[in-house]
């Protein structure tokens, strides 16, 4: 035990090394990050970026000459856009802190609520604001219902059934074919590249700048990793936990309208490939379950090794099952690398933290 | 002690006079009487199941008083929440410190008081992360605290780091035109060495800049690092309430224990 005298003199010591009086000290020794853990951060934040760079280089060598041509490019792009569009909704969910997994039944009901109006002589643009609306209608249900204390993966999960059961009884049944109206956001090609491309592009640039850079989004990135930091901070959370839903709705609403669009035909099927795919690359992401981290970019670009993955083996002419098994392997191994990588992060920091100890004398 | 600013006279920031609690058949406080003047820190000890958090709940609005009065800077208040409280400028800092990990310090700091740009983009709502940060780097520097970078992601910062965060968090939101009181419940339970000290000095600046502080805490020693009096609990009753110059580490610990005679109530203990 220490003795008053003896303390206080410590604690002055303490205050002029530790803390600095204002407007003096230089920052006290130990701020630098080690440069193994700014390393080992970089890779966890950026691997994925260069795994499909690897990716890239690997099957321009072996499908050559086929593959490194700007035709193939855009037919990558154009394949991983329907992935990527629903990829970035169960990732802003998730990120958000809740896995959505009613996406298949918001698109089959955007989808058929559009393909309704237009066979029913409504204008394009009427067509497509509803199925929109849909979105935003199914994740504040989504939402609201959550918020009562559920567990959003089964509250979700009946979503998907109501939905897709909705949809079914507005299709009657059948489908909605031939909707030509679409085909400019569908198959139609501006300066060679197709048009979902460009909504993908729109779509995650929006989204990145949406959570990076305004209010609403990082208090939305804030709710996902801590709701309670941000209830203490004297912030309303519910309507995060909400907005959340609702920009996932909004993207799979999206989703199901580019879908549309390719096949110019609305499909009351709610496909669950869709969510298995989508979870897939935001999973390549590293977007941990627990919420709270990640990014869109590194999204899409799991969205990108999915397809190219495929593209590849198929120019192979190898049987695109194999194309399934290898991203599975992808995905288990993009898993254990990140868990070695934290850990290795998680021992460096703490051998600093005692580092520090040892080298500052008070 | 340091220089032991506010004990002694003026309004106390916080006043408590004739507090009780009960929890059905269970008296956790018992006729409580509490005082913290601006600037000074009171350590508040007490076995476990004394009623120290249970009186900073009450202090913090989390729980309604079944009886006594409360003055904030001289005026009486009933807290019916938190937020209440908070409106007050009062700040209650929890074991768990309630950080966003995965943002930066600056993002922590400027949670729910974020600076938007100027013309069309702020409308948009896009925030200014330069002004933020350099508003930030300003109120750690007045605290005289130096953490790390403002762009570190929290989960990046040893454990006496984040502590430092989380207290200049709650810090800065008192700190306004009338000087503000922060409540500590166990600050440096999981800290090592060096942390604590880190703590303890951040303690000690907060006070020396006016805010008043309470804290709950086993660690004796801290307790005579950074605090100017010492309140000790038993059992839900004020057994003792002293300048911590004026006392032993032996004497408080007898009244923690009980085993040393209430300052109070001598006959019915
Ligand atoms: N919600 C509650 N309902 C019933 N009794 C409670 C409740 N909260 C606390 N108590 C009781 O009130 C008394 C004081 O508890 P309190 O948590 O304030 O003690 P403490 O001094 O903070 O102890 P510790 O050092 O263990 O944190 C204890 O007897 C406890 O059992
Ligand atoms: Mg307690």
């Amino acid at each position: 035990m220490t003795s008053p005298a003896t303390s206080s003199a410590s604690t002055a010591g303490a205050t002029a090394t530790r803390a600095g009086g204002p407007g003096a000290a230089p920052p006290a020794a130990g701020h630098e990050m080690p440069r193994a853990v700014t390393a080992l951060v970089f890779l966890r934040d950026r691997g994925i970026f260069i795994l499909w760079g690897l990716l890239l280089v690997a099957f321009s060598l072996w499908c050559s000459p086929y593959f490194a041509t700007p035709d193939n490019a855009v037919l990558i792009a154009n394949a991983a856009a329907l992935t990527a569009v629903f990829a970035a909704g169960v990732g802003i969910g998730i990120m958000t802190g809740v896995l959505d997994l009613s996406l298949p039944g918001t698109a089959a009901i955007a989808s058929c609520v559009c393909g309704w109006l237009l066979t029913h002589g409504y204008p394009t643009a009427v067509g497509l604001l509803a199925g929109l609306a849909c979105g935003v209608a199914v994740g504040l249900f989504n939402g609201l219902v959550s918020l009562r204390g559920l567990n959003p993966i089964i509250v979700t999960i009946g979503t998907l059934s109501m939905l897709t059961g909705l949809a079914a009884v507005i299709a009657g049944g059948y489908t909605f074919p031939g909707l030509s109206q679409l085909t400019f956001m569908g198959t139609q090609r501006y300066l060679g590249v197709p048009a979902p491309v460009y909504l993908v592009a729109v779509v995650f640039v929006v989204g990145t700048v949406f959570l990076t850079r305004t209010r609403e989004g990082i208090r939305l990135m804030a709710v996902g990793g801590n709701a309670e930091a941000v209830r203490r901070s004297g912030i309303h959370s519910p309507r995060y936990q909400v907005l959340g839903f609702v920009v996932s709705g909004i993207l799979a609403a999206i989703g199901g309208l580019v879908a549309t669009a390719v096949t110019t035909e609305a499909n009351p099927q709610a496909s669950p490939a869709i969510i298995f795919n989508a979870l897939t690359a935001v999973a390549l992401a590293g977007v941990a379950l627990t919420g709270g981290r990640g990014s869109l970019p590194r999204v899409l670009v799991g969205a990108l090794i999915l397809a190219t993955i495929s593209n590849g083996l198929t120019i192979r002419g190898i049987q695109p099952y194999w194309a399934t098994v290898w991203t599975g392997v992808l995905l288990v191994g993009a898993l254990l690398l990140e868990r070695a990588v934290q850990t290795a992060v998680s021992e460096r920091l703490v051998a600093t933290a005692n580092l520090s100890v040892h080298t500052k004398k008070v | 002690m340091t220089t032991g600013t506010g004990s002694g006279a003026g309004t106390p920031a916080l006043e408590l006079t004739g507090v009780e609690m009960h929890y059905g058949f269970v008296r956790a406080l018992d006729d409580i009487d509490f005082r913290v003047h601006p600037g000074e820190v009171v350590g508040l000890l007490g076995d476990n199941g004394a009623g120290k958090s249970t009186l900073l709940k009450v202090m913090s609005g989390a729980h309604r008083p079944s009886g006594g009065t409360l003055r904030v800077h001289g005026e009486e208040k009933v807290f019916h929440a938190p937020s209440d409280a908070a409106g007050a400028g009062i700040q209650m800092v929890y074991q768990d410190l309630a950080l966003v990990d995965a943002q930066d310090i600056s993002t922590n700091l400027n949670l729910g008081r974020e600076i938007l740009r100027r013309g069309p983009l702020g409308w948009l709502g896009f925030v200014d992360h330069r002004a933020m940060r350099k508003r930030s780097e300003a109120e750690l520097d007045r605290l005289g605290v130096r953490t790390a970078p403002m762009t570190r992601p929290v989960e990046m910062l040893s454990g006496g780091q984040r502590q430092v965060v989380a207290l200049a968090r709650s810090a800065i939101r008192v700190s306004g035109a009338s000087n503000g009181i922060l409540l500590l419940d166990e600050p440096t339970a999981a800290l090592g060495y060096e942390q604590t000290k880190q703590v303890e000095a951040l303690i000690r600046q907060m006070a020396d800049n006016g805010i008043a502080i309470v804290l709950v805490t086993h660690n004796l020693p801290l307790c005579y690092q950074v605090a100017d009096r010492v309140v000790v609990l038993n059992r839900g009753r004020k057994v003792a309430d002293v300048a911590m110059s004026d006392t032993e580490p032996d004497h408080v610990v007898g009244w923690i224990t009980g085993a040393r005679p209430s300052q109070f109530h001598a006959a019915s203990a």
